[in-house]
């Protein structure tokens, strides 16, 4: 197990001073039976020494100039020590070494394991922990992985677009959101333990990196040891079952290498009801040594991933039903069946040279190309059919409503929000209740029968499964460059280019039992002014040059559209270690491109507005980091790291609303981002810790969301646009060996994530053409709000027991707190408080298809509007705080040549309901109907939406290894 | 060899777990969705629309079909309304028979859309217990009861009150003309012929036909006007502003419609409903629109034959005595009065608050003589407030008998707008009656009914020229 970070020492210490000259011996024991270890690896790297132990355990290194070192201890399976020795013309004799399994050796595969299952990846709220897995020997981060996970928090508050995953050098991170997408080599855990994490913005070899950190999974046939590996795991989260085999060949004589693995997850059902998880994984990857020189290997990842999704829910919906409901299934013909499924299948090849220039040069040149679709499926119920007026006008009629359970007329809290409430309200209410309660699941039979009748007469689908696809193509090729130009100064540099071809577009996966589905806008309606112009034949048409389509199962229709975006480039860094002090500055630059390619002409945006090539977006940004480790003594180190360094918008922010338009964001720009972290870390052999401040500063972030809303009654996007915001706040992580058998630790995490200025923001929908929609001063005022990233403040209290007979158990308490919920930028923009009854918004909010038409709506502030009472509804709903306690245990037996072992986690043992997100609605903002809607006697008809954690669930895992 | 064993164990292993861990996220089978021929029991009683419709109309208040002792009562029809245009909305319109109906009620339902479940032709058995009769909106709906009104059905409760059979049968319109209107066709399927919209709806200002209800006056539903070919009768046509046909133009020509009967929100006229424009077969091009006065060549103002801005009158009564016809031929007393705003007289004519049903006024000038000139031509300046439907229309003779109702009158092509609830302004007629010879009286007649028809109108400066 390589690490670059956390020096883990752990030792007992007895200095005897001999008088031979200039050596150090001592003796190497297990730490767990005490007995003599041999063949341990004992290296002293500035001397370029390095000596075994023999079957007493002992060492002996002689001959070493006075000096400082740092002296090496490795043993397979066993955790890598390393002591630094001053000597002055005499001998050190560091007495009794006890070296300790190497933990990592179970617990990596729980920590990677509980990442694969929890790491749910629905949008925007997946957890950042992804480059903790490897760095869980540092207690802080290890929490934050094991235990805090579950609850959304997000170390430092980072999203993991903030951080960077490499397989062998080639970044993974999506070009569309930045976030590494995990599916795409989810359940490759066995041969994924190879990694390196570079926390924050640190030194990397690979990378210029970003603030939450860059991990590089290495998986190189190569470097897996010989062995087969066989797990079962047994869970309740998210799948039920999984199995996996792997097995790799380690280093021929002939110089080639090979490793495979194949798994696979499943589940009818995870925590949440109706969530199935479907999943096939297979790695190959195979190595020729063709010298000493040269290398090189082939990979093949395949990593397929279906899941059935859950969402979201109100606090009356939860109240009703639990949260484990999940209004996105129903029984069809007996078999469950969830109407919004996740599938994605995204292989991966790649090719990996590596060149040992020399022994202090190596040149790592990668080609990569990732291929396959990710879709989304949900339903379409906006099915319509032709008619024809007798003066042979067109229209279409048909269409339905939202088929969710959830509707918002379904529940009690619709019936309940009338004025002046009789037994009537009350019964109505109770009925819809009961009717929710008992029958509160997604209705598949009624979508059947609305096909059938419509089929029965001649007329199309009413519903249709539709897909959303996104299908990539991307090319990344890098070249990476390591020297160690001096015994101190290492110098890493590296070119990398990488070219995303794209198409996005909806695909009609069922037709549930119709013949034809008519492509056009259900909700394309004409306005006043061009009422009777017949435009309407027009605006409907998702492609104009096709009109009035009829689409089948596997057709393409509603939007399809292909976008490339192309980044190059440059990193360069030089790192300097000397004995008191390490230090390193590193610089990147890079270009990014993105540019759209309208495949169908949207009938609201005609001729080029939809169509073809968009105008192309040119990103120029660069960075620059540096740090530095002050080594007070061995046991107690400073340590800063700083970066300044621009990040292009991704390429889901960069276009207003990609499906219909060839539009980009207006002011859009890159982010800038600021960090400065700072730790203090102690190493003494009883306790180790590590105490961080950090300070996060972005500025000019972009940010688009969809909605529809009851303000100006239109579907619209909201962009967002000169997002400033904070991170700072401290880490804290200790752990004391009080026993050679028991640990205890605690760790905390307090800080504060927020809004540092009010944005601009407008709002953009087909109703009104290209104009921008702004309200009063353009603005949203979000100073101040807490941006929601989990719980600000964690704290974790733990002890782990480790048996010399091979199993331990460990138990952790964690608090959490201060959460938050999303707010509605609408709400906080003029819009809310301004009166639009009094405007005569039919005629203001007219299509334009000006370049830069804007229209503004501002001023007419309510009559009532009361600056106290708005302060009220406007106030950002903090989550209740949670205590969650988690416990770990396993067993490991060896059998002659096999290693065989488990372990288990329940996680949430007392069953807590705790809330681990949420978001406000944007639908009915306006003062008025906020003032309606928060003192609604029996709750919101449109109130926040929480995502729940899970109650208690468990994960078990047998491994066989040989 | 060894690792061959293993390799083995490692594959039976993976298959026997694999075999188990199918997962259902695809292939699935269609539902049953086959609707069986609905049995009654045999406490069950079937009420036939009309003896829901009598029982209401001798009770004369909304009341509740209680549980009986044994078995359900229900009432059985075929749905003739679809919501699949968004002419109707949360409601189910059904008729007794599928031809030659002799019964309609109003279910309300508090479902949408319904198309999807209960197609046009679909006959239902409505489960009549717990539910509730009343009049709603001029006709006869059942529902369940909130205090002394009707509301809609829950949608909980939908399942067990209206059950499909499975007979969809062909419904055949009603053939039915519009003087024939009467109580008992409400709520059914009818068909009118030879029917068109009329004149003015067709040839607007706007320079096109109004659309069923996408104008920006229409509120809640757009009505507009149908006219018999065969008797000039006419019957106000609605459309929602919620349906997916709104902003189509009304078609030109003539012909037949197939749609609802039933009366306006406020049970103040019939009314009918389509459930698509499908349903509206105008394939006779040709119109029968009345003959206006068709003059042409050229038109000119040098010589003013005849003026009157009423600039020199302070009341209506003036104008007896200088040869105007100002009458109120319905049996009533309102007629044309004088009126001024800022400074400006001119003649003003309303029905509403008059309690006059119907209001039929006259208003014909002084004869005009058109033997000395050539080249005439008649303007006039009209305003219309307060807009409830177009009942002014604009005639000329030159044969007056001295009484309106037996003078043979030739239309004419005025510029009557369409006005809105508020005030509106002058808008100008200019009218080539340069054809004409003789002594010509021009009239205005207005026929309107207060609480129905009501529109007020201005006109004033009418004006020949000539040379």
């Amino acid at each position: 197990m390589k690490k670059t970070l956390g020096i883990i020492l752990m030792f007992t210490l007895f200095q005897i001073h001999s008088f031979a000259q200039n050596s150090v011996s001592g003796i190497i024991l297990d730490g767990d039976t005490e007995e003599p270890l041999f063949e341990v690896v004992v290296g002293i790297k500035d001397a370029n020494i390095s000596v075994t132990t023999d079957k007493l355990g002992a060492f002996r290194i002689d001959g070493l100039a006075d000096g400082v070192y740092l002296v090496k201890i490795s043993k397979k399976r066993y955790e890598v020590q390393n002591y630094p020795i001053e000597i002055t013309g005499s001998s050190i004799n560091l007495g009794k070494i006890y070296l300790y399994k190497d933990a990592s050796t179970e617990q990596d595969l729980s920590v990677i394991t509980i990442a694969d299952d929890e790491l749910n990846a629905d949008d925007g709220f997946t957890d950042n922990i992804a480059g903790l897995l490897q760095s869980s020997r540092d207690v802080f981060n290890s929490a934050a992985a094991f235990d805090f996970s579950a609850t959304f928090f997000r170390p430092r508050g980072l999203d993991n677009a903030n951080g960077k995953v490499l397989i062998n050098g080639i970044e993974m991170n999506k070009t569309f959101n930045g976030r590494p997408q995990w599916a795409n080599w989810g359940g490759l855990n066995d041969l994924q333990r190879n990694q390196v994490f570079s926390p924050g913005i640190s030194a990397n070899d690979y990378t210029f990196g970003d603030i939450a950190g860059t991990n590089n999974i290495i998986m190189r046939a190569s470097q897996y040891g010989k062995g087969t590996r066989i797990s079962f795991a047994s869970a309740n989260r998210s799948y039920n079952g999984r199995v996996m085999a792997s097995h790799s060949s380690g280093i021929g004589k002939n110089g080639w290498s090979y490793a495979f693995l194949a798994s696979r997850r499943f589940g009818n059902e995870g925590y949440v009801d109706g969530t199935f998880y479907d999943a096939n994984s297979f790695f190959a990857s195979i190595e020729k040594k063709i010298n000493e020189k040269h290398s090189i290997n082939a990979n093949l990842i395949y990593a397929q991933n279906k899941r059935g999704r859950s969402a979201p829910i109100t606090e009356e919906i939860f109240r009703l039903k639990g949260r484990q409901y999940n209004p996105n299934w129903g029984y069809q013909a007996g078999k469950m069946r969830n109407s919004r499924t996740r599938d994605i299948e995204e292989p991966i090849v790649m090719l990996n040279h590596y060149w040992n220039i020399s022994e202090k040069t190596t040149l790592n040149t990668n080609v990569s190309y990732q291929f396959g679709s990710i879709g989304n499926s949900r339903i379409d119920n906006g099915g319509t059919r032709l008619v024809t007026n007798p003066n042979g006008q067109q229209s279409y009629i048909g269409g339905a409503r939202n088929p969710t359970p959830e509707y918002y007329q379904n529940l009690p809290s619709y019936f309940l929000s009338f004025y002046n409430l009789n037994a009537f309200n009350f019964q109505n209410a109770f009925l819809a209740e009961q009717e929710f309660i008992n029958n509160g699941q997604f209705d598949w039979d009624a979508i059947y029968l609305a096909n059938s009748i419509s089929t029965s007469q001649g007329h199309n689908a009413i519903y249709a499964m539709q897909e959303d696809r996104i299908d990539d193509n991307q090319l990344s090729v890098n070249t990476i460059f390591a020297s160690d130009i001096t015994q101190n100064i290492r110098l890493n540099a590296s070119l990398n280019y990488r070219g995303l071809r794209n198409q996005s577009y909806a695909e009609l996966t069922d037709l549930f039992g119709a013949t034809g589905f008519l492509d056009v806008d259900f909700f394309a309606e004409e306005n006043s002014n061009t009422v009777g112009s017949q435009l309407l034949n027009t605006i409907a048409q998702s492609d104009v040059r096709n009109p009035n389509r009829i689409v089948t199962e596997g057709d393409r229709y509603k939007y399809n559209y292909k976008m490339n975006a192309d980044v190059a480039s440059a990193f360069a860094q030089a790192q300097f270690s000397y004995t008191k002090v390490d230090f390193y500055v590193a610089g990147n630059y890079g270009i990014t491109t993105y540019q759209r390619d309208g495949l169908f002409e949207n009938g609201n945006y005609q001729g080029n507005l939809s169509y073809g090539k968009s105008e192309k977006l040119e990103f120029d940004n660069f960075g620059l980091k540096a740090g530095l480790t002050y080594k007070i003594s061995g046991q107690h180190l400073i340590n800063f790291n700083s970066a300044y360094f621009t990040k292009a918008p991704t390429l889901g922010n960069s276009f207003e609303n990609a499906r219909q338009n060839n539009r980009t964001v207006r002011n859009l720009q890159s982010e800038t981002v600021r960090s400065l972290d700072a730790s203090y870390i102690l190493r003494t052999p009883m306790v180790k810790a590590r105490l961080t401040g950090y300070y996060s500063d972005f500025s000019d972030g972009t940010d688009i969301n969809f909605f529809f809303t009851e303000v100006g009654g239109a579907f619209v996007q909201e962009i967002i646009t000169g997002i400033d915001r904070r991170n700072f706040g401290g880490e804290l992580g200790i752990e004391a060996q009080v026993t050679p058998t028991i640990k205890l630790k605690g760790v905390a995490a307090v800080g504060q994530n927020t809004f540092t200025n009010n944005p601009d923001v407008y709002y953009t929908s087909d109703d009104f053409g290209t104009a921008r929609l702004t309200y009063g001063s353009g603005k949203t005022n979000l100073k101040n709000y807490h941006v929601s990233s989990g719980p600000e403040r964690a704290f974790q209290l733990g002890f782990e027991y480790r048996d010399p007979d091979f199993w331990w158990i460990g138990a952790t308490a964690n608090h959490f707190s201060r959460a938050f919920v999303d707010v509605s930028a609408l709400k906080r923009s003029d819009a809310f408080a301004i009166d639009l009854d009094l405007i005569d918004t039919q005629n203001i909010l007219q299509p334009s298809y000006g370049e830069n038409d804007e229209i503004n709506i501002s001023g007419n502030t309510f009559n009532d509007y009361d600056e106290n009472v708005a302060r009220g509804l406007l106030r950002q709903e903090q989550l209740n705080s949670s205590f969650i306690v988690n416990v770990i245990g396993g067993k490991s037996w060896k059998l002659g040549d096999y290693y065989l072992g488990f372990f288990a986690t329940i996680n949430n043992i007392f069953n807590v309901t705790y809330k681990t997100g949420g978001f406000e609605q944007s639908r009915r903002v306006g003062y008025r109907d906020q003032v309606d809607e928060q003192s609604q006697q029996y709750g919101p008809v449109f109130g926040n939406r929480y995502f729940f954690g899970n109650g208690t669930t468990y994960f078990l895992n047998l491994y066989l290894r040989f | 060899m060894k690792t061959n064993k293993i390799f083995q164990l490692t594959f039976l292993l993976i298959a026997f777990l694999s075999i188990n861990s199918c997962v259902e996220n695809n292939d699935f089978d269609t539902p049953n969705i086959s609707v069986d021929p609905v049995v009654l029991g045999p406490n069950d009683v079937v009420l036939d629309i009309g003896a829901v419709i009598a029982e209401y109309n001798q009770r004369g208040e909304i009341f509740t079909y209680e549980s009986l002792p044994q078995g359900n009562r229900y009432m059985t029809g075929y749905v003739v309304s679809s919501d699949e245009g968004g002419n109707f909305f949360e409601e189910l319109v059904i008729q007794d028979k599928s031809e030659n109906p002799s019964a309609g009620i109003v279910i309300q339902v508090d479902v949408s859309p319904l198309f999807t479940s209960y197609e046009f032709g679909r006959k239902i058995y409505v489960k009549l217990d717990g539910l509730s009769v009343n009049v709603s909106n001029g006709v006869v709906q059942v529902g369940v009861r909130n205090g002394d009104n009707l509301a809609k059905i829950p949608a909980p409760l939908r399942a067990q009150h209206i059950i499909r059979d499975s007979e969809i049968a062909e419904i055949i319109p009603l053939p039915v003309s519009i003087s024939d209107f009467s109580e008992d066709k409400e709520n059914l399927y009818i068909r009118l012929t030879d029917v068109q919209f009329s004149k003015a709806e067709i040839f607007t200002d706007l320079g096109r036909p109004l659309t069923y209800a996408g104008e920006a006056l229409d509120q809640f539903d757009g009505e507009r006007t149908l006219q018999s070919c065969a008797d000039n009768s006419t019957v106000t046509f609605s459309t929602s502003t919620f349906s997916d046909f709104k902003s189509l133009l009304l078609p030109a020509g003539k012909g037949t419609v197939d749609g609802i009967l039933t009366r306006d929100f406020f049970d103040d006229f019939y009314t009918v409903y389509v459930n698509s424009p499908e349903d509206i077969n105008f394939d006779d091009e040709n119109r029968c629109d009345p003959d206006v006065l068709d003059c042409t060549g050229p038109v000119s103002t040098s010589v003013v034959v005849f003026e009157e801005d009423f600039e020199s009158i302070t009341n209506e009564g003036q104008l007896d005595g200088m040869g105007w016809t100002n009458i109120n031929v319905s049996g009533g007393s309102e007629r044309y009065e004088r009126n001024s705003f800022s400074g400006d007289s001119y003649l003003k004519i309303s029905a509403f608050g008059t309690n006059e049903d119907p209001l039929e006024a006259w208003l014909v000038t002084p004869g005009i003589d058109m033997d000395n000139t050539t080249q005439e031509e008649l303007s006039f300046n009209i305003s219309t407030n307060f807009e409830t439907g177009k009942i002014l229309t604009a005639y000329i003779t030159n044969n007056y008998t001295g009484d309106p109702l037996t003078t043979t009158w030739t239309e004419l092509d005025a510029n009557i707008p369409i006005g809105d609830s508020g005030f509106g302004d002058f808008v100008s007629s200019k009218i080539n009656i340069s054809c004409l010879d003789g002594t010509v009286h021009v009239a205005f007649k207005y026929l309107g009914a207060d609480g129905g028809a009501e529109t007020r109108y201005h006109i004033d400066d009418i004006k020949v020229t000539g040379m």
